[in-house]
C-alpha cells in the first residue's frame, strides 16, 4: 500500500471519530486553541486547519452553542455542546461502542502482532 | 503581526463575502492564542520567522478557506448520472438534427462536395454541442439543492422483480450505436424524399436527386423499411437491452437493407453524375463500377448484423 493510500484511508477513518472527540471535549466550554490543547492532551492530534473549520461547521449545524467573550486581553469565541449536540453525542457514543465491541475480536490478530512488534523493539 | 494580518486577509479573499468578517475574526483570535502560547513557551518575543512557521503550519490560505467553506461542485454528485445521461441524449439528438440540416443543404446547394459536407457537419455539430453543453450544465448547476426528490423517489419505489433478467454483455445497447443508426436513417430518408418533396411543394428551385431514374423508385418503395428502422431505434432508446422481439425486428430491417443494397449494386448506374465535368479526370464507367463495388461491400455490414443477430437469437432461446 502506498503512503498516499494510507493517508487517504487514515483521513477517512479519523473524520467521523474527530466529530465524536470534538463534541465530547466541548462538554466543557472551550475556545479554539484551548480545545486543540485539550485534544492534544488526550493524544488526539489534529491540525488547526482541520479543527477550526470543523468546530464552525458543527456550530452552524446547531450542535454547538457559541459566544464571543473577552478573555486575557483578547476576544475569543467560546464553544460548548448544545442540547441537540448532547443528544447526538449520546447516540454516536452508542454507535461507537457497538462498533468498537464488534471490531475488537476482528482486529485481535493485528493488535497482537502490533503488541509483539512493540515488545521486540523495546 | 503584519504577517498574521496578511495571512488572514489572504484567507478572507478566498471566502464568500458574508462569511469573511466572522471567519477572519475567529481565525485571528485562534492564531494569536497560538502565538502567545509559543511566546510563553520560548520565554521571549517571537521572530518573524517563528510567526511564519506557525502560519505555514496552519496551511495555505486557499486550503484553509476551503476547509471553512468547502467548494460546491457545479453539478452535485447525486445529479451526475442524470446529467451525463441528459447530455448524451441531447448531443445525440443534436447530431441527428445536424445530419438532417446538412443533408438538406447538400441536396439544395449548387456547389457542395463531400469534404464540405463533412466539415459543415462537424462545425455545425460542435457549434450546437457547445450551446447544448452550456445550457444543460447551467440548468443542472442552477437546480435547487432538493431537486433529487424525484430521483430518490424512483430509487425508493422499485422491486427486484422489475429488473431485467441477467444477460450477456452484448445485450446492452450503447447510446452512440442508437444515434448513429438514427442519423443514418434520417440521412437516407432526406436524400430520397427531399428532391421529390421540393418538386411538388417547395417555392425554391428543386434539388436534383443524386440517384439515377431507375434507382429512385426502388428506394422510395424501400422507405417503409427505413421508417421501421427508425421505430426500432426509438424502441432501443426506450429499453436499451437486446431482447427477442427487438432482435427479430433488427434481423428483418438488416435483411431488407442487405437485399436492397445487393439489388442496387446489381442494377444499372446507381447515381446521376455530372459526368460532363468529370470526364477529363475520371472514366464515368470506372466511377459507376467503383460505386457498385462500394455498395456491394456496404451490403456486408447489414449482412453481418443479420448473422450476428440470428446467433444472438439462438443464444437467447437456449438460455
Amino acid at each position: 500500500m502506498t503512503s498516499a493510500q494510507l493517508d487517504k484511508m487514515r483521513l477517512e477513518l479519523r473524520r467521523g471519530v474527530l466529530v465524536l472527540a470534538v463534541l465530547a471535549s466541548l462538554r466543557q466550554r472551550h475556545y479554539g486553541y484551548s480545545l486543540r490543547r485539550q485534544l492534544q492532551d488526550n493524544d488526539i492530534d489534529i491540525d488547526e486547519g482541520t479543527l477550526y473549520p470543523l468546530v464552525r461547521r458543527l456550530a452552524d449545524q446547531g450542535l454547538l452553542d457559541s459566544e464571543w467573550q473577552q478573555g486575557e486581553g483578547r476576544e475569543r469565541r467560546y464553544y460548548q455542546i448544545s442540547e441537540l449536540g448532547a443528544e447526538l453525542l449520546a447516540q454516536l457514543t452508542g454507535e461507537w461502542t457497538t462498533l468498537n465491541n464488534a471490531l475488537g475480536p476482528l482486529l485481535q490478530p493485528e493488535q497482537t502482532m502490533l503488541i509483539q512488534q512493540e515488545e521486540e523493539k523495546s | 503581526m503584519d504577517l498574521v494580518k496578511r495571512y488572514i486577509a489572504a484567507v478572507q479573499r478566498e471566502l464568500p463575502e458574508p462569511k469573511r468578517q466572522e471567519i477572519g475574526r475567529e481565525l485571528q483570535a485562534n492564531i494569536m492564542d497560538q502565538l502567545d502560547a509559543l511566546a510563553e513557551q520560548t520565554g521571549q518575543d517571537l521572530t518573524d520567522q517563528q510567526v511564519a512557521d506557525v502560519l505555514k503550519n496552519m496551511g495555505h490560505p486557499t486550503q484553509v478557506a476551503r476547509q471553512f467553506c468547502p467548494t460546491e461542485p457545479l453539478i452535485r454528485a447525486h445529479l451526475m448520472p442524470l446529467y451525463k445521461h441528459t447530455l448524451f441524449m441531447v448531443l445525440g439528438v443534436l447530431f441527428v438534427l445536424q445530419v438532417v440540416f446538412m443533408t438538406k443543404a447538400w441536396l439544395t446547394g449548387a456547389d457542395f462536395g463531400l469534404i464540405r459536407f463533412i466539415l459543415g457537419l462537424a462545425s455545425g455539430f460542435i457549434e450546437d454541442a457547445v450551446f447544448g453543453f452550456t445550457a444543460i450544465t447551467l440548468g443542472f448547476a442552477l437546480m435547487p439543492v432538493n431537486a433529487a426528490a424525484g430521483s430518490s423517489k424512483t430509487y425508493d419505489q422499485w422491486h427486484p422483480k422489475q429488473l431485467p433478467p441477467v444477460g450477456a454483455g452484448w445485450q446492452h445497447i450503447s447510446l452512440s450505436d442508437i444515434f448513429s443508426d438514427l442519423a443514418t436513417y434520417a440521412f437516407l430518408l432526406l436524400i430520397i424524399w427531399l428532391p421529390l418533396w421540393q418538386q411538388n411543394f417547395a417555392v425554391t428551385a428543386a434539388a436534383q436527386s443524386v440517384f439515377s431514374a431507375h434507382v429512385l423508385p426502388l428506394l422510395m418503395w424501400f422507405s417503409p423499411v427505413i421508417v421501421l428502422g427508425v421505430i426500432g431505434s426509438l424502441w432501443q432508446l426506450s429499453r436499451r437491452l437486446w431482447h427477442t422481439p427487438l432482435l427479430r425486428l433488427n434481423v428483418l430491417v438488416n435483411l431488407a437493407f442487405t437485399l436492397m443494397l445487393l439489388t442496387l449494386a446489381l442494377s444499372g448506374p446507381l447515381l446521376q453524375l455530372d459526368t460532363d465535368n468529370w470526364v477529363r479526370h475520371f472514366d464515368p464507367n470506372w466511377l459507376q463500377r467503383t460505386i457498385k463495388f462500394f455498395v456491394l461491400s456496404l451490403a456486408l455490414i447489414p449482412a453481418y448484423e443479420v448473422v450476428r443477430d440470428l446467433l444472438r437469437l439462438k443464444r437467447l432461446s437456449v438460455s
